[in-house]
Formats: C-alpha cells, structure tokens, sequence
C-alpha cells in the first residue's frame, strides 16, 4: 500500500485571526515495506503531516492518495482509511478508557464491526504483538499497568485493526532507557514483520538505527527526503536547523575537522567503530 | 567539611504502612554548590527521594536535614521549602496562574513576601532563566522547555539554596532538554545554586560533580562520572544506558585499541588524534 | 487546535471601562440590575439603555460582540416573549388572531419583561468583556473577603476559579487530541441517535477525566513544594486601588438610578 501527498498544505482556522499553516506544500510517498523516519522540531508539522496520513485532517489544499485514489474524495470510506493507516498519538496510554486490557483493545475491532469471535482472536493476536501475555494481562485493569506496559496495550489497540502502514508520533517519549529500548525493538520487529512504519522521531540516534529512509521538516516544509545515509551526509545542514545528529555523525564530523580522514557518512556506530580502528592500524603500520 | 545543605540519614521510606519500601537504608550528603545526578530506571526510588528531600515525603526511618533543619520537625516546613525547591517532570501540571509573572509570584505570595518587593524578585528571577521577554504570556502558550524555564523561576524566585529536578527534561524535546539544562547549568556555575538532577537520561548526567545510580531503592553505584560510566556491564545489569560514547569506547577497546577514558564526543576526538596520528 | 482559544469572551483594548477596578464593575453591574428592576416602564429604560449605549463606546467594545452575547439565549427569549404576549392578562383587545385575541397591556408586559432580560445579559457580557476572567476573580476574591467571618472560603473559590482558567485551555487540547486518537481506532462522534452519541462519549470522557485527576494530583504536589498552605499570611502581587474614574463611575450609576426611578414615577 502506497500513500502519497501532493502540494499538501494545512492552515488552522483559516480566515480567522489565529489562522496558522502548519504545513505547505509538501510532497511525499510512503513505499510500501519502508521504515520512514519523519525528523523536525517540535512545531516543524509532523504531527500535522502525520494526520493527514489517515485523513484525520483535511488538506487546505493538495491531495493525499491511497494507492492512487484521493481519500477525501466521495465515495472513499473514511473507516476503511483508518484502518488500513493505524496512527498511535503521543503517550497512547493516555486514551485507554475501558475497564480491561481485552476491551481497551477490542475497542477498534468492535468499531469495524467484526463478530465477537473475530474479535477477541484480533485481541490476542494484538496484545502478542506487543510482547504481552493474552492470559496474563486481558482481565486486567489497564490502569494499574507500568507506563511501558500501558503503552504497549495502546499500540495493541491499534495493531488489532490490522493496520497495512503503522503511523507512531514519538512512540518513545517519557520511557526509561529499558522500555525505550524495548519499545523500539517492537516496532522493528513490526517492520520486519511486513508491516509499513512510519515513526515521528527527536532521537536521530533512533533513526540511523532503525529507518530506511527519512523526511526532515522544517517550518512546514519538507526540506530533505533520503536515505540515512545521505540524510546523516548533511549533518552539517541538520545541526544548522538546529537539529541534533546521531553521536557518531558529530564524532565524524568533529574528527574530519581536526584533519583524520575518518569516512563521511558513517552514522551507525559498529561502522564508526571500525573506521576507526582501521586509521589506528594504519597509523600503527607507519610507526 | 563545607556546608551541608542535604543530610540524607538512613532513610526507609514506604508508601503504606508496611508495605514494600521505595527506598531502603539510604545515606547521601550533599554539599552547598554541588551539582549531582540521580539515574535509575522507573520504580527505582529516584523520585521518592527527590521528594523527601523536601519534605513532601518524610522518612519511615531515618532522618533527612536540609540545611540542619530537620524535615519532620513541622515548624521548619515552609522554611525547609524555600531553602529546596523543587521542579518536577510534567511541565503543563505545575504552572499555577494564566500570566507567566503572577506564575512566578505564586511562591512569593504564599510565603507572604510583601507586594513591594514583588515585581524585582520576579524581574530578576525571569531574567535567570532568560524568560524576561515572556513575563506577559500565558503559559500554555509557551513550549514544554519555556514552561519548565518557568517553573524554575517560579522557584527561584523565593531565593532557594538548592533545587530538586524531578525528572524534569523527561518530556521535553531535545531543543527543550538542552535549553533546560543549560540554564541550570548556568544556575550552579555563577550561582551557587546547589542542584539535585535527577533523570534517566545518562548524557545528562555526563558534567555533573558526582552521580547516584539507585536501584530497588538504594544506591547501587557511585562516583564521579567517568568512574560510574566506566562500569558497563554494571551499568546494563541495572537496566540503564552507557553514552554512546562510552559504549562505542569499550567496542574499541574490545578490540584492543587502547583508548581511554572516554564520555562525550571530545573525548573521543581526543584519544583518535593520540592513536591514529 | 485550541492554541488560541481566549476564555469568556474578555475583549482586550485600553479603554477607561477597562482600567475600572474589578471590585467596582461588579458593584456597578449589581446596580445595573437593580436598575433594571426598578424601571417601572418602558420609557425608565431609555436612560438605562443610554447608559448602556454610552459604557459600551467608552469600552471600545464592538457593539456586534456585545449583541452576540445574546444569542445562546435567542430562543429562550422568543419562548417567553410569545408565552407572555398569549398568557398574560389584559383588558383592550389589540389583535385577533383567531385561536388568541393579543392584549394591548400584554403586549407591553412582554415587551417590558423581554427588555429587561436583554439589558441584563448584555451588562453582565459588557462586564466580561471588559474585564480580563484573573482580573474579575481576583475582584470576586476581595469583595467576599469579609465574608470569611462567617467562613465563607473566599480565598479558596478564587483560586479554583484561577487553576479552573489555567486549565481550560489544556484540557480542551487534551479532549481534542484524544477525540482524535479514538477517531483514528475507527471511533464516531458524530453519527447515531441521542443515545448512541452519549455512549459514545465515553472512550472520550473517562481518558479526559483520568488525566484531570492526574493533573490535580501533580498540582496540589507542586503547589505544596511551592509552600502553598491556603489564603492565610498570603501576600498579593496585584493590590486593587480605587481610582477618580470608579468613583465617577460610581457616581453616574447613581445618577442613572435616580432618573429610572423618577421615570417610573411620573408616568
């Protein structure tokens, strides 16, 4: 499944003296099976862009396709948009309402309305999905879950619409190293899985690691679209937007300055580690 | 022996009445312009602390003095408040008033500052945190790092000793941790301001003067940074992160370059340029 | 987006009604009402009407924002009207309608009683719209501060109102951003019976409330580290003096009284 904007612009309120675009002009594909990292400030319009991926937001002006057709033309049905572009807002776990992990995450199935059978077979696959145990964790409540946990059950409730292309607006945010880690690995593991990712991120650490290609915004405009690769290449250009660059790239960029001919474009650490111990044997080599 | 201004004694403290203790048998001293870290993991006891610290919490066992008062004594309350600030991690909960100035005035009111003496105390404490030009915002309006600049002022402002950060950069952007931090930085440095970090972010932690690990609710690791991020395989046995620095140094090292000593980006710079020339 | 939202409807703009002191716009608007109340007939609201007409130029206030502070009572308004133009006793026939026979006194009781709603929403709008909602609390605050003799928590309500108005905006964005998010799990809002939308509510109000008390847990925190301990020994930022203009103020609304009731007198 392909989405693809084109010239989308999205102004808030327009006419009124608070009227503000958010995003202008932009032009983007998500491929299908692609892992792609949406880089910007806060207030750059990710999160703006990322609704319309569902059609939760309309553009102003400009089209968003779902494989070819306009999603906010008559006859496309809104529902089966959302359910094909599952979006996870920030701090997900700040929507669960029912009175059980089972029914939290039975909240989306039972809105496209799959028979109770299906449902609670989405349910389980979902929560296994997520990492969590469907005997353990359905009856509970999902209020009294660690916050990684809560998380994850949020996620399940998206997951359990079987969602083509997952949308996450810092899926990351507030967690401790350890349920970072974990949280990342699992959306990886979605990836892999087949799922497409779409993933809103501050950490460029995160990026080089798991993304196959990235968009960088910038005051509503998407400025640069590439692999890591060539979007870590400009690290100069991202650290002049005011925008971190993974250690490593600094590292880089740092060395190349003092004069050591360290690659440019290294951005993963095992490559930096090994660029490096190749200028150390080399430099032992000429002693 | 300089000024204490934290004395942490032995300190147990539970949640219930015989319930499982958040933090058990903890000792820590903090000296008057000391800049510390806290790290741990969620549920490890970081923030209990924090709180006993100030006395929101007071101690199962054990004592806590800031600034030789003791928490438990009630008539040092207040007192024990305005010495040790505190700044926590939700930067939309703790913004009282709908003008960035009355925000700031809040903790003057309620110690009973006269009206007089008011709008200086606030100038300058705004000025601090570089938030001067936003004294007539409202905070809502305002980004999460501007609001916790905020905050500080707010408890600034009431002329502390020191300042508690629970978690403060938690939920902030990376824009918004970097201006927070160097701010507080920028406190301890010209100041004096005595500060207490706590957080989950290693590289936070990388300039302080010393760092706690705590683990289950006791201190697990410590020492001045280098000697604490030195310790990896410690360090993953608690559940928490090395500075990617660090990590990639140990790779190296692993791979029997010899380098040393290694936490931040110029760090490394400088062992390249020792080995590789 | 809610970024914008401005609360009540206060209008912002230098103006002498204004700068009036919160304490007295409120008195001034309870004497407004008293006006009201005197006037015992249609001509004793023309100088209340002046008055209005002349406190709204003084404001600055557009009159089209002070109008649309009678639209969410526009049915109400027309309800009443015609209840009282049917219902009401009379004695000379104006009309006849067939099914009703409309009374000349009838007529007039309406349209006297709907008057009298009209002038005081829009007084009350003038005041709200003139008045910044943390300037109008901090008014309320002083003017039932003598209550507290009687314990009345003057102190208190103030500040719920305070924290109340720091938060709206908040919590509006958070309503907006959960509706969303359900919306995206294929929940609807919008269509459905009465009962089906109530029920509805629910993934968005339960989420909603869970985070007010969370919000309320953390702030009470900070507010206790903050050595918050209730209204006694507090100083304020903000001190309320009187000026020459509240007492002129003061002085028309006396005056403006006076006519009201010699109108209703002489006819």
């Amino acid at each position: 499944m392909q989405i693809t904007l084109e010239n989308v612009t999205h102004t808030y309120q327009p006419g009124s003296p608070f009227q503000a675009t958010a995003i202008r002009n932009v032009n983007m594909t998500v491929n299908p099976g692609e892992f792609l990292a949406l880089i910007g400030h806060t207030g750059s319009g990710k999160s703006t862009l990322a609704q319309h991926l569902n059609g939760l937001l309309k553009p102003t002006e400009g089209r968003v396709l779902l494989d070819g057709q306009d999603i906010h033309e008559k006859g496309c049905d809104k529902k089966e948009v959302r359910r094909k572009v599952g979006l996870v807002f920030q701090y997900p776990e700040h929507q669960l309402f029912e009175e059980t992990v089972a029914k939290d995450v039975a909240f989306g199935p039972k809105n496209l309305g799959l028979s109770a059978g299906e449902t609670d077979a989405r349910v389980r696959e979902a929560l296994e999905k997520v990492g969590l145990n469907y005997d353990d964790m359905a009856e509970r409540s999902p209020f009294e879950l660690s916050g990684g946990q809560m998380r994850r059950v949020a996620i399940a409730g998206v997951l359990a619409m079987r969602p083509e292309c997952l949308v996450l607006d810092e899926p990351a945010a507030g967690l401790d190293p350890q349920s970072r880690e974990e949280m990342l690995q699992l959306i990886s593991g979605l990836h892999e899985a087949g799922s497409t990712v779409v993933m809103i991120s501050h950490s460029m650490d995160d990026v080089a690691r798991f993304a196959t290609r990235a968009v960088v915004m910038e005051k509503g405009e998407a400025v640069m679209a590439g692999a890591p690769e060539e979007i870590f290449r400009h690290a100069d250009r991202l650290v002049a937007m005011g925008l971190d660059v993974p250690k490593v790239c600094q590292l880089g960029l740092r060395l190349r300055e003092e004069g050591l001919p360290f690659p440019e474009g290294v951005f993963r650490e095992e490559d930096a580690a090994a660029a490096l111990l190749s200028l150390w044997k080399e430099g032992k080599g000429h002693v | 022996m300089p000024d204490l201004i934290f004395d942490v004694q032995n300190v147990s403290f539970a949640y219930e009445e015989g319930g499982p203790l958040a933090v058990r048998s903890l000792s820590l001293q903090v000296p008057k312009g000391a800049f510390y870290a806290v790290l741990g993991q969620n549920g490890s006891g970081k923030s209990t602390l924090a709180k006993l610290m100030n006395g929101l919490y007071l101690p199962t066992e054990g004592s806590v003095s800031v600034c030789g008062m003791d928490t438990k004594d009630e008539k040092h309350t207040w007192d024990i408040r305005c010495r040790a600030g505190m700044v926590f991690q939700n930067p939309d909960n703790q913004l009282v008033a709908t003008i960035v100035r009355e925000d700031v005035a809040f903790g003057l009111e309620n110690i009973g500052v006269p009206t007089e003496e008011m709008p200086g105390r606030i100038e300058q404490a705004l000025r601090d945190v570089g938030m001067t030009e936003y004294a007539e915002r409202a905070p809502h309006l305002l980004s999460g790092g501007q609001k916790q600049r905020v905050a500080i002022a707010g408890v600034l402002a009431m002329r502390p000793e020191a300042i508690l950060f629970d978690e403060s950069t938690a939920m902030l952007d990376p824009q918004g941790r970097r201006e927070v931090l160097s701010a507080v930085k920028r406190l301890n440095r010209e100041l004096g301001l005595t500060v207490i970090w706590i957080t989950h972010f290693m590289e936070e932690a990388v300039d302080c003067d010393k760092v706690f690990v705590m683990h289950s609710g006791e201190i697990a690791l410590s020492g001045t940074p280098r000697e604490v991020f030195a310790r990896e395989e410690a360090l993953r046995a608690l559940r928490l992160d090395v500075p990617p620095m660090a990590h990639l140094a140990q790779t190296l090292r692993e791979a029997g370059m010899p380098v040393q000593d290694v936490l931040t980006v110029e760090d490394m710079v400088r062992e390249a340029k020792r080995l590789c020339r | 987006m809610f970024d914008n939202i401005t609360l009540g409807q206060y209008y912002p703009a230098q103006s002498v009604v204004h700068a009036l002191d919160p304490r007295m716009k409120i008195c001034l608007l309870v004497l407004s009402i008293v006006a009201i109340f005197l006037a015992g007939n249609l001509l004793a609201f023309v100088p209340v009407m002046a008055f209005l007409a002349l406190a709204c130029k003084m404001s600055r206030v557009p009159v089209k924002l002070l109008i649309r502070g009678l639209k969410p009572l526009r049915f109400i308004l027309v309800f009443t009207f015609l209840l009282n133009l049917f219902f009401l006793q009379g004695e000379t026939p104006l009309l006849n309608l067939g099914f009703a026979v409309i009374k000349k006194e009838a007529l007039i009781l309406s349209v006297h009683y709907a008057l009298r709603l009209v002038l005081l929403v829009l007084f009350s709008s003038l005041l709200t719209l003139t008045t910044a909602p943390v300037t109008l609390t901090d008014g309320l605050e002083r003017l039932l501060s003598p209550l507290r003799v009687i314990h009345f928590p003057a102190h208190e309500m103030a500040m719920m109102m305070t924290i109340a108005l720091r938060f709206i905006p908040t919590l509006l964005e958070e309503a907006d951003k959960i509706m969303k998010a359900q919306t995206a799990r294929g929940a609807d809002f919008e269509s459905g019976n009465l009962i089906k939308r109530a029920k509805a509510m629910v993934p968005l109000l339960v989420p909603l409330f869970v985070s007010a008390f969370r919000r309320a847990g953390d702030l009470a925190m900070a507010m206790e580290a903050r050595c918050y301990h209730g209204g006694e020994g507090r100083t304020r930022l903000r001190v309320l003096k009187m000026a020459k203009n509240d007492y002129l103020a003061l002085g028309a609304m006396g005056l403006l009284i006076a006519c009201v009731v010699l109108l209703s007198r002489v006819y």
